[in-house]
């Protein structure tokens, strides 16, 4: 078992009142899923990754991680193993805007201090995986949203990571990029074993995966 | 990492240029203030500090009580440097220093006018001066040996050695010169090129052993082992077995080190001096550093938005908040280096007009390792305190909130960025009033009314055969209608050389020691100067032969001796009795700041060093100035032909004045400047952060004026405040800047309105350029980024 969420809740207080952002979500999910969440706009979706993915706090329950639970960890050890286990595509790319292709996939091997000729070594393997050999040199906004979106999949895949967790990642692509895009993940998840987590709006998208979580106000339904 | 941080920060850079340009411009001017301040300051510290004995030189002083107030000065008697020889044996070296003279030096056909002084032979024992060619031990031997200075012998004999070679001084006396010295350092205080022994002062009689004649300074180097106080206990009662006149006057050593940058006394207590200045100006350094940090604070958060991502997504790839906090500090490091490396340049292209302005010599010592290390120190530490506030701010976003877009512009941090507005412009508005004061108060002496004519009149020194050939100089200059009236006397009218507590009148009380300037003219001042007569007669020398006994009196004078009838009164002085024939308005002879103090002008008796010549203003000034050269070459054919304009020489007076006014108006531009730089950035980020609100205004139906007001209006509140706290503190400083004048202006309310209307129009102006182009703005744009 990869994860698991136990009993998690999550609340802001607004006015005297307790909003729930999260409500008693429970889920487990194995190595190699390719897990769907879907509701509508305000449900959690996003809340619920950025729990998934350490980089929001809950206010209850339990969050075990490859046996590590979460809830009991220092914000060091925790920001540690998102960083091993985990990479992050979002909606609207995220590139650095200051940084070439190659630069910015480069940049995660930074922080986890690899060597230069071994950065180089992976950088350069992940732009030929990806046929992006070309485009190493380009800043960001010299590409399309299609090839942006294939870089911010490939630095979030640059240092192996376990889990994919992608927000709404064909959220600013047209349907061909889109389903690009998707395929890429197919493969990933069925020929690399990589399990993915995704948020969507598009059935079509959620039914690449293997699994849907739905989601409203909060709480699994 | 650090070329990755590099990329980014440069790329940075270029991608916003104007912002970067504001901020490194912002910076740059900053440090190069404080680089040329710094500079300075260093120098100041760093004059008569050389010497090797430098903490056991000492100079003597006097300290005497007239009037209960006690005056400190450091003229000496000349026979008491041989006292403290005899008396003292803690005294290893003592050497008097004459006055400087210029004179003229021939040898062959080369002709130079040099400056330098009378020395004992010891002089070179005490102070750090090194003789290039020459025994130390016998430079000084022979009454006629000369000390020159390495420019000095280059001058006069080229390549030739000079010592051994034989110079005539004034078409009198020859000298041989015996050694030659290193160039003067550009930090010290002495100035000369050439030095004589005192023996050659006593062989022409002006050596003297009269206490009361305190005219020559006198140094003195104690042994290694001496106390201080002790020996300052001791010395104190040194004229008391000597100085029949004022046997309780104080004598006391001062140290030399301290000479420079202090030494000015009030009552008999060291008040400071130069060091005041150059505290003052070590704060404004300080202050524009500090306003140029804050400045780069301002401008840096004020885009932390367009970092906000950047943030946000290094930390979802693994980055900690140490390593983002070095990334950001290690931008505004070497935003600093670019900035002090420009501010570098200004500093060398500025530095030859910022001396000028100081009026010292000052250089950037670039081999000197201090140098470079306080350079690279500078980047540094403003990059650190340019880049600390950022670097923590930016640092702490969240990556979820950041990167999902719900990232709240922070309006909080507005609060404390107002407040480093305030303190900029209050700083900018005391500079704008201190630049109004010092204007006036400078333009209202200057028009003060001199009592006498400074137009078409020069002087001359008379040097020579001016003096034997005086009355053929004087008739052929105005029988030729070249000048209307000449006159001899001791000192330029500008100046007063001369002054006395000993003067003598009918009913003077036995304690009173008021000092009373003397100046002494031939024949016909009044008319020479064009002086104020209240009553009786100028000087008539062929009319009337006693009146090279006459004495005319100006009018504070005659306030002091309490005639009721002036006219035919007696007064003694230097043993002669003067009969009053005159009485004068005060004229400004010394300060032109200061109040006129009692003096009187002796006849022809006495002696002369100056000839006025008030120049025929029916000829032009040039068809003058060559008329009169031609006449003191035919008579005085060994000298050139020098001469100074009275009303320039005036003018002098005011260059302290004017230099601290031209400073001041200098950091009060910067100051503006640098706090416009900040306003500037403040006024973009405020537009930026409301620009939501704007939009909707404006769909709304607000106009593009209406819009414009709503963001200026906050910061000319702003503005307003500061003016609230800089008027009461310019307020203060001002008055107490004038203090230092007898003769002053009052401070008036207009000059604060103008400071604070100055800088509420230049806010204005920098705060409306943003909030136009946000008025203007289409709302579609700026609905749709929300």
């Amino acid at each position: 078992m990869l994860l698991q969420l136990k009993n998690i809740f999550k609340w802001v207080n607004s006015g005297g009142q307790r909003i729930f952002l999260l409500k008693d979500i429970n889920m487990e999910v194995e190595e190699g899923e390719f897990i769907s969440v879907m509701g509508p706009s305000g449900s959690g979706k996003s809340t619920l990754l950025n729990v998934i993915g350490m980089l929001d706090t809950f206010d209850e329950g339990e969050y075990n991680f490859l046996h590590e639970s979460v809830h009991t960890l220092k914000e060091k050890h925790r920001s540690n193993l998102y960083k091993e286990y985990i990479g992050f595509v979002f909606q609207s790319y995220h590139l650095l805007d200051e940084l070439t292709v190659q630069e910015n996939l480069e940049m995660p091997l930074l922080y986890k201090k690899f060597k230069g000729a071994e950065r180089k070594a992976m950088v350069a393997d992940m732009l030929d995986r990806f046929n992006i050999v070309g485009k190493k040199d380009l800043f960001p906004t010299q590409l399309s949203g299609g090839q942006q979106q294939l870089v911010g999949v490939a630095r979030a895949l640059i240092a192996n990571p376990k889990l994919i967790l992608a927000d709404e990642p064909t959220g600013n692509l047209n349907s061909q990029q889109s389903e690009e895009i998707m395929e890429l993940f197919k493969k990933l998840n069925q020929e690399d074993g990589v399990t993915i987590i995704q948020v969507t709006h598009s059935e079509k998208n959620a039914a690449y995966g293997s699994r849907i979580i739905n989601l409203l106000d909060g709480r699994k339904v | 990492m650090l070329k990755n941080y590099l990329k980014i920060a440069w790329r940075n850079l270029l991608r916003n240029k104007s912002f970067s340009l504001l901020n490194i411009m912002g910076l740059s001017i900053g440090l190069a203030v404080t680089g040329l301040i710094l500079l300075w300051v260093n120098f100041e510290f760093g004059v008569n500090q050389f010497h090797e004995n430098k903490d056991r030189i000492y100079e003597v002083y006097n300290k005497y009580e007239v009037d209960g107030e006690i005056w400190t000065w450091n003229s000496t008697p000349k026979v008491m440097a041989s006292v403290i020889k005899k008396d003292y044996p803690e005294v290893e070296q003592v050497s008097r220093y004459f006055y400087e003279n210029i004179f003229l030096f021939s040898s062959g056909d080369k002709k130079i006018k040099a400056n330098g002084t009378i020395v004992d032979p010891s002089f070179l024992k005490i102070f750090s001066f090194p003789l290039i060619e020459g025994d130390i031990e016998t430079v000084f031997e022979d009454v006629n040996s000369l000390v020159v200075t390495e420019e000095f012998a280059n001058k006069m004999f080229g390549d030739e050695p000079a010592v051994g070679q034989v110079i005539t001084v004034d078409n009198t006396d020859s000298f041989k010169v015996t050694g030659v010295l290193k160039n003067l350092p550009v930090n010290t205080e002495f100035n000369f090129e050439y030095l004589m022994p005192w023996s050659y002062l006593k062989q022409k009689g002006y050596d003297d052993k009269n206490w009361s004649n305190n005219s020559i300074a006198t140094y003195v180097l104690l042994n290694e082992s001496v106390n201080y106080n002790d020996f300052s206990e001791k010395i104190k009662t040194l004229r008391e077995s000597y100085d029949k006149e004022a046997p309780e006057m104080v004598t006391f050593l001062y140290p030399y080190t301290r000479s420079h940058l202090y030494s000015e006394f009030d009552n008999g207590k060291e008040v400071g001096g130069l060091i005041d200045i150059i505290r003052l100006f070590g704060i404004i350094a300080i202050i524009v550093l500090v306003i140029a940090c804050i400045n780069f604070m301002n401008l840096s958060t004020a885009r932390s938005e367009k970092r906000a991502k950047e943030v946000g997504v290094r930390k979802v790839v693994g980055a900690r908040k140490n390593a983002l906090v070095f990334q950001f500090l290690g931008e505004s490091i070497l935003i600093s280096f670019i900035a002090a490396v420009l501010a570098l340049i200004i500093i060398v292209i500025v530095l030859p007009t910022f001396s000028e302005l100081v009026n010292e010599r000052l250089d950037i010592e670039w081999e000197n390792p201090w140098f470079w290390g306080f350079f690279f120190a500078t980047i540094v530490l403003t990059g650190l305190l340019a880049g600390s506030y950022p670097a923590l701010y930016l640092s702490a976003f969240k990556p979820s909130a950041v990167l999902k877009g719900t990232f709240n512009k922070i309006n909080t941090l507005v609060a404390p960025r107002k407040v480093l507005v305030v303190v900029q412009f209050s700083v900018a508005i005391i500079l704008i009033t201190a630049t109004i004061v010092v204007k006036e108060q400078i333009s209202t002496v200057q028009n003060r009314k001199l009592g006498y004519n400074k137009d078409n009149l020069v002087y001359v020194q008379m040097e020579g055969d001016v003096e034997k050939n005086y009355a053929s100089i004087k008739s052929e200059l105005l029988e030729g209608d070249i000048a209307t009236s000449i006159s001899k006397t001791n000192s330029p009218i500008t100046e007063s050389w001369s002054n006395s507590w000993n003067i003598q009148w009918k009913g003077k009380s036995e304690d009173n020691k008021t000092l009373v300037h003397r100046l002494v003219a031939d024949d016909a001042i009044i008319k020479t100067m064009g002086l104020q007569l209240v009553e009786g007669r100028d000087f008539e020398l062929d009319k009337y032969p006693t009146d090279s006994t006459a004495i005319i009196l100006n009018k504070s004078a005659v306030k002091l001796m309490g005639f009721a009838n002036p006219l035919g009164q007696t007064i003694k002085d230097n043993g002669t009795d003067w009969h009053v024939i005159g009485v004068i308005e005060d004229f400004v002879f010394n300060s032109p700041f200061q109040k006129i103090e009692p003096m009187v002008i002796e006849g022809a008796r006495a002696w002369f060093n100056m000839v006025h010549i008030k120049l025929n203003v029916q000829n032009t000034t040039s068809e003058n100035l060559a008329a009169t050269e031609a006449i003191f070459k035919k008579y005085n054919p060994n000298y050139p032909f020098n001469y100074e304009f009275v009303d320039e020489d005036y003018a002098q007076k005011f260059a302290n004045e004017q230099r601290t006014e031209k400073l001041a108006r200098l950091f009060t531009v910067l100051t503006i400047l640098i706090s416009c730089l900040g306003l500037f950035g403040l006024a973009s980020y405020m537009a930026q952060n409301r620009i939501k609100e704007i939009g909707i205004r404006k769909v709304l139906g607000a106009s593009a004026s209406g819009i414009t007001k709503l963001l200026s209006i906050d910061f000319l509140k702003l503005v307003l405040v500061s003016m609230l706290i800089a008027i009461p503190i310019s307020w203060y400083a001002m008055n107490q800047w004038l203090q230092d004048f007898a003769y002053k202006i009052d401070l008036s309310w207009w000059m604060f309105v103008i400071a604070g209307i100055l800088a509420l129009a230049i806010a204005f102006v920098t705060v409306s350029y943003q909030a136009i182009k946000a008025a203007k703005s289409n709302p579609v744009n700026s609905l749709r980024t929300e």
